[in-house]
């Protein structure tokens, strides 16, 4: 049995983060947030309408950069959370390429992105594609999805890379099509950095 | 007052909605890396967009909550906010004030504490996101258009406070 994706995304589907007597979510090793997606598509057109040419690419990095590391540090959590060993695990049995398969099967549970591997050749390249991610609707100019670059990365990084937490910054992931700029999917591609 | 929640899942998109408002989860890190990058982007005014944007799009948020709940009293429409805030794992919060303005106290704050996790306290305030949030709170509790109040952070959780204060003037 590999990891059976309807049935990951269907059970996580499910799972809802509640803040404590103290306004915080503590989850998956981590402070977790759950904010509107206009804000954070807001925040991230302003910022790049007011970045002058020479700058937008300084921001379009500190942009990935923020979603490379809350992918890197809270995907570690999630794929040792006992959500992800109850569900995910017990289908495992490709090693990495299954983690990986249950990684996006849960971006998906979670409204990330509605996404799945492509390709895979082991620790060198992943293909991936996105049918619906939240970037999408930001209205900017060029291709938008600058978390689920981060997040593809922080995963391949945590497959193939060293263990955590030195494996940071081994892979790099670019995004070839996207929904924003008018293909039917989004398109994201992992390779050695 | 309590907000009512309602936590629905689009099946065919995976989208999240909480009181019909699309939201997804992130972590500390990516709130206390957003923060540090418009820190270091402070010649292109980044804290200011930031403060904007966080102001606009929860000024959205919550007057969308009072309009469907009909809420009038001033104290309702500020707790739909104080409220808010705690329910988007951002902290807890006690607010004093009226429309000339008022004082909040952050007692736990996910993007203070999320800093000091991540880099250790800091020698200066940097929750320009809070700024944002309390201007929204404001404006929605006295029905005031954006940017009528300015919000600054005088006490600082992440620069070694034992907790925030903003206070929180008309413009």
């Amino acid at each position: 049995m590999t990891v059976m994706r309807d049935t990951v995304v269907k059970s996580l589907a499910r799972v809802t983060v509640q803040a404590d007597e103290n306004g915080l979510i503590p989850e998956y090793e981590v402070l977790v947030n759950l904010l509107p997606v206009a804000l954070l598509n807001t925040f991230m057109e302003r910022i790049m309408a007011a970045a002058p040419p020479e700058r937008k690419a300084e921001v379009e990095a500190g942009l990935v950069r923020a979603a490379y590391e809350c992918g890197y540090h809270t995907g570690c959590g999630i794929i040792t959370s006992d959500i992800f060993n109850e569900v995910v695990l017990p289908m495992v049995t490709e090693g990495e390429k299954d983690i990986l398969r249950g990684a996006y099967a849960a971006f998906t549970a979670w409204g990330w992105a509605k996404s799945g591997i492509v390709q895979l050749k082991e620790a060198e390249k992943m293909v991936i594609r996105a049918f619906d991610y939240y970037e999408a609707d930001s209205g900017g100019d060029g291709l938008r999805g600058f978390m689920l670059r981060g997040l593809s990365q922080a995963f391949f990084d945590l497959a193939y890379a060293d263990p955590y937490p030195d494996g940071m910054d081994t892979f790099v992931c670019h995004q070839t099509k996207g929904i924003e700029a008018g293909d039917p999917y989004g398109e994201f591609i992992v390779v050695k950095k | 007052m309590a907000l009512r929640l309602e936590y629905s899942h689009d099946d065919e998109t995976h989208r999240n909605f909480l009181n019909g408002q699309p939201v997804v989860m992130h972590s500390h890190h990516y709130l206390a890396l957003i923060t540090k990058l418009v820190e270091d982007l402070a010649d292109m005014s980044a804290p200011e967009i930031l403060r904007d944007a966080v102001e606009d799009t929860m000024r959205a948020v919550f007057d969308d909550y009072i309009a469907k709940n009909g809420l009038t009293s001033a104290q309702d429409r500020c707790n739909v906010g104080r409220e808010y805030f705690s329910v988007f794992g951002l902290g807890k919060m006690v607010i004093t004030g009226d429309e000339n303005g008022g004082e909040i106290r952050l007692l736990r704050s996910h993007v203070d504490e999320g800093w000091v996790k991540k880099w250790g306290v800091h020698n200066k305030p940097i929750n320009h996101f809070t700024c944002g949030y309390v201007a929204a709170m404001f404006g929605a509790a006295f029905n005031k258009p954006a940017r009528s109040y300015v919000v600054t952070e005088v006490a600082s959780i992440a620069a070694g406070d034992s907790e925030g204060k903003f206070i929180v003037k008309t413009s």
